[in-house]
């Protein structure tokens, strides 16, 4: 897996610090946008219902639920533990926004992503698919990276697991 | 160089090593499931709880209005009738900009109110869930009852609940409103249910698709571009024509 950087040191350790980054980013990105909406459950699960792809019981579970599964990855992404287990996890859920996203562009309708708290229907040509796809696949490429090279500097992963297998 | 014996015995470590690894790994990612498990089941009984909870924020004291008459497709009107300046909202009791636009801008509409320089005709459309359309009952209940402004209020400031039948009748207590054995039929019956579908129709053939949507004196207000100044500023212009 991360033999070819293994072999040359200087590689190695650049690329442990990127790790580090991307969790950082990863996890600060899921910890702020899971606050947001955990603060207004009511508006978190109008954001769920209003893509129209769950029943209503379903949306309101996932707009309750939702939020703070995005807090628990990323606690554990900003911690650093088990972070390749995390970064699939991630990845696995930014794909479904992603899909999300798309289906509601592709579907015509004109609502927000909701991605960081509100959400809900928008005024015909208001809406930003374009910007919130790019940056959810800016978020699944970080979360590609560290299911590449899950180890990283100041991580708890090395006392959970008596640190990754770099070697 | 190793003996045959000891290959086999290096072998036999190697393979130790890696079924301790892969054990441990089951763990962990067990252990992390349960973990997510947890805080999701968790978090969804921590916000069925908070959404159905007895209403607690209260706005600071509206003044009281007289009762108000429910019409078919004519919005509650808020405020002095002979104020110059007319607000008309549509809102809806559950969207989330809506409450913002309440947090932000409320204050600014309920002191004209009071000071008689602006009535609010108010169109509760109902279309994100049963609880915008049980709050814009109850609503109507609340306006006919004479403490429609205070209700109004105390509907945003606790929009986080579900509204259920109780919560509805509890947030009257809580408003200070007088609680009569009309209003509470009025809401447990859904008295205005009619009421509450020809305000849909008529925000409809009005021409608004979304809330929050404000027009002042008749004209659109851009809420996209609002600051509290602008607000004020729109509102003086329009009660002094």
């Amino acid at each position: 897996m991360s033999s070819s950087v293994a072999t040359r040191p200087r590689l190695a350790a650049a690329a442990s610090w990127v790790s580090t980054a991307a969790r950082l980013i990863l996890g600060g990105v899921f910890v702020a946008a899971g606050w947001l909406k955990v603060v207004d459950p009511q508006s978190s699960v109008a954001a769920v219902r209003a893509y129209r792809l769950l029943p209503d019981s379903i949306a309101t579970i996932v707009g309750w639920g939702l939020p703070f599964a995005e807090i628990a990855l990323g606690a554990l992404l900003l911690a650093g533990i088990a972070t390749r287990v995390v970064a699939a996890v991630s990845a696995a859920l930014i794909a479904v926004f992603i899909a999300a996203v798309a289906s509601a562009a592709v579907r015509g309708l004109s609502i927000d992503c909701g991605c960081f708290g509100g959400g809900g229907e928008v005024p015909p040509g208001q809406t930003a698919y374009g910007i919130e796809i790019v940056r959810d696949v800016g978020l699944l490429l970080l979360a590609f990276w560290l299911l590449w090279h899950p180890a990283s500097r100041l991580a708890l992963d090395r006392f959970v697991t008596g640190g990754q297998r770099t070697k | 160089m190793s003996t045959p014996r000891n290959a086999r015995e290096r072998a036999r470590l190697a393979a130790e090593q890696a079924a301790a690894r892969k054990r441990d790994r089951r763990i962990l990612i067990m252990m992390i499931a349960i973990f997510l498990v947890v805080v999701v089941a968790g978090g969804i009984a921590f916000q069925a709880w908070r959404t159905s909870r007895a209403p607690s924020a209260t706005p600071s004291a509206a003044a009281s209005a007289s009762p108000v008459t429910i019409a078919n497709g004519r919005p509650i009107v808020l405020g002095s009738a002979e104020a110059p300046a007319t607000i008309t909202l549509y809102e809806d009791f559950h969207c989330p900009h809506c409450a913002d636009f309440e947090e932000q801008f409320g204050p600014i509409i309920s002191h004209a109110q009071e000071a008689g320089t602006a009535r609010v005709e108010l169109y509760p459309m109902a279309f994100i869930d049963q609880g915008s359309v049980t709050a814009a009952n109850a609503m109507a209940c609340a306006a006919e009852a004479g403490f429609g402004q205070a209700y109004y209020r105390g509907l945003f400031a606790n929009h986080t609940l579900k509204w259920s039948d109780p919560q509805l009748i509890d947030l009257a207590e809580e408003v200070g409103g007088s609680l009569s054995e009309t209003f509470r039929t009025c809401v447990t019956r859904r008295a205005h249910a009619d009421w509450v579908t020809s305000i849909n129709a008529a925000a409809d053939t009005n021409g608004v698709a979304q809330t929050p949507t404000m027009l002042i004196s008749g004209k659109e207000v851009d809420i996209a571009a609002l600051t509290p100044e602008s607000l004020q500023a729109l509102i003086s212009d329009a009660s002094q024509k």
